[in-house]
């Protein structure tokens, strides 16, 4: 395990879970496990009250999930082109420490991290998506409030996962992750339907701002090793981050991808200018003063958010979409929390429905 | 003046602006030089509270992404000529923030200018306004007309319909087209 756990709380009615058990046996001996009679109740770590978001990503709490697992993508929204994002909510957090994660806003109340005891209850969800909509596929992932792949060195639930999705002709499977963390995925056959995809930043911002992750280099080679296990791959350039120089380093990073995975074997990739609410924009550069990152040429936007100027947003997207319009494979693209007046501007043609491409890129 | 003197001239102006104890925090929480500094401009352009709040935040912003002290960036030579150039002190005030700015946002305050030039050597008649986004937030550009006739309208049309390529050419600069 590369992440350190403060703590482990169990939730009343979890211990005996094949989850827990499979945790408690792989947990390092000094890490305390407490159990507890409901997960509300874990007591706040006091070390960690200048920084409770930070604390909450070293403890780990087993609970059961009382809501649904399956939901549309939280930031989908009526003003921006969507990609049909299906989430699936297996955890809550995520060990490694981004300054720009929106998580640092959304989970804010709720910071310590949860895994749910009952994941594999998910799968009857998924099993009713598809048989009230047959015919149709959908894309499903679980890096939404959490890294895809951060703990399964511990969790091993990408087993669980992959397993279900390769059975199913109307599902993919969206890994998502920063780390190379890919050992469990190399034994199993995902058997067309699982798909691993990674965030991608230059150097200087992997440096600066994506505390605890795997480099660049290193997910780059995750990659190659995942699309020659017989998994699809996809990469998300999110948020994009226009330092001075930012051009330049985006096109240097896409070559060093492009020398690893030709790109006729990229399912599709995704670009998102860095968008942070006032409330988020705070939480981060008090946990990161020192970021030169969280200091960029945001102004703040229509849709309430600071985002890098639009002229210079638009052309770094456009850099990076010609850069890989010219590597000579038609790669699905889409843009992230951007309206279709963008996504018109940057590929030429206005967005299908969120439905249409949530199929197209299930489909691969 | 040593530091402790420094500190509590920084105190006691602080006190009188009613500066917010977050921004007093920071700006001890500053290197000694950097504070001086501060406090040194902060008198001399007799900076009020709004105005002191956002030099602060400003400078500090600037301080991350260049990697080099406020002082240092008080010490520039655009800075010093507005802390010892002529004119009131209001008057420099405004100067220091919009200076303060140029240098927080240089790419955006580039592309703004650029755009203004544009705008401008369109020429229209005054009854044609083209406003570019609000700090460029936007890649939309507004164009409005006034017109109180049908003949001062198709004036204005084709007054716009010559311009077009020049405007065309602002809406590609919006969308990132260089």
């Amino acid at each position: 395990m590369k992440f350190d756990l403060d703590a482990v709380f169990v939730e009343h009615g979890c211990a005996g879970s094949a989850l827990a058990t499979r945790i408690l046996r792989a947990l390092p001996r000094h890490v305390p496990v407490t159990h507890v009679a409901d997960a509300r109740a874990v007591p706040r770590s006091a070390s960690g009250e200048r920084d409770p978001f930070g604390a909450g990503k070293r403890r780990m709490v087993i609970a059961q999930r009382k809501t649904p697992f399956l939901m549309a993508c939280p930031a989908g929204s009526s003003s921006f082109a969507c990609c049909g994002y299906l989430v699936l909510t297996l955890a809550s957090n995520c060990p490694m420490d981004c300054s720009y994660c929106f998580l640092q806003e959304y989970l804010a109340d709720n910071p310590d991290f949860q895994v749910y005891a009952n994941f594999t209850d998910s799968f009857a969800e998924l099993d009713r998506l598809i048989g009230n909509a047959r015919g149709r596929s959908f894309r499903v992932g679980t890096g939404e409030l959490a890294d895809s792949l951060a703990l399964d060195s511990l969790t091993s639930i990408s087993r669980d996962l992959v397993g279900f999705f390769a059975a199913r002709e109307n599902l993919t499977l969206e890994l998502k992750t920063k780390t190379d963390e890919i050992e469990n995925l190399l034994a199993l056959d995902p058997r067309g339907r699982v798909l691993v995809s990674w965030t991608l930043s230059p150097d200087a911002i992997y440096r600066s701002s994506e505390h605890l992750t795997a480099a660049p280099a290193a997910r780059i080679a995750a990659a190659r090793a995942v699309l020659d296990a017989g998994y699809g791959v996809a990469f998300h350039f999110d948020p994009l981050i226009a330092y001075p120089g930012a051009e330049r380093d985006y096109i240097l990073l896409i070559d060093e991808l492009l020398d690893m995975v030709p790109p006729k074997q990229i399912s599709f990739i995704s670009m998102g200018g860095l968008r942070m609410t006032p409330r988020l924009r705070g939480a981060a550069r008090s946990r990161f003063p020192g970021d030169p990152m969280l200091c960029g040429e945001e102004v703040l936007a229509s849709d309430g958010r600071f985002r890098t100027f639009a002229p210079l947003r638009l052309n770094l997207y456009r850099t990076l979409a010609d850069r890989f319009r010219k590597a000579g494979a038609e790669i699905p693209a889409y843009l992230c929390m951007e309206a279709a007046s963008v996504h018109e501007r940057i590929f030429g043609a206005p967005p299908s429905r969120p439905a249409i491409i949530g199929e197209r890129l299930a489909r691969g | 003046m040593n530091a402790d003197e420094i500190d509590a001239q920084i105190r006691e102006l602080a006190a009188g602006r009613r500066l917010p104890p977050s921004h007093l925090a920071r700006w001890l929480a500053m290197d000694p030089a950097s504070r001086a500094a501060m406090l040194d401009i902060a008198r001399r352009l007799r900076l009020r509270t709004g105005q002191l709040v956002t030099a602060l935040e400003t400078l500090e912003e600037i301080s991350v992404r260049e990697h080099v002290t406020v002082a240092g960036v008080l010490d520039r030579p655009e800075i010093r000529r507005i802390a010892g150039g002529p004119g009131s002190a209001p008057s420099r005030a405004s100067a220091l923030l919009e200076a303060l700015r140029t240098l927080r946002y240089p790419r955006l305050k580039k592309m703004q200018e650029e755009l203004r030039s544009e705008v401008s050597a369109l020429k229209l008649p005054r009854a044609i306004s083209v406003d570019l986004p609000s700090e460029l937030g936007s890649d939309e550009l507004t164009v409005s007309l006034r017109v109180r006739s049908a003949a001062e309208l198709a004036h204005l049309l084709e007054a716009l319909a010559r311009s077009r390529p020049g405007l065309a050419r602002i809406i590609e600069m919006l969308g990132g087209k260089k």
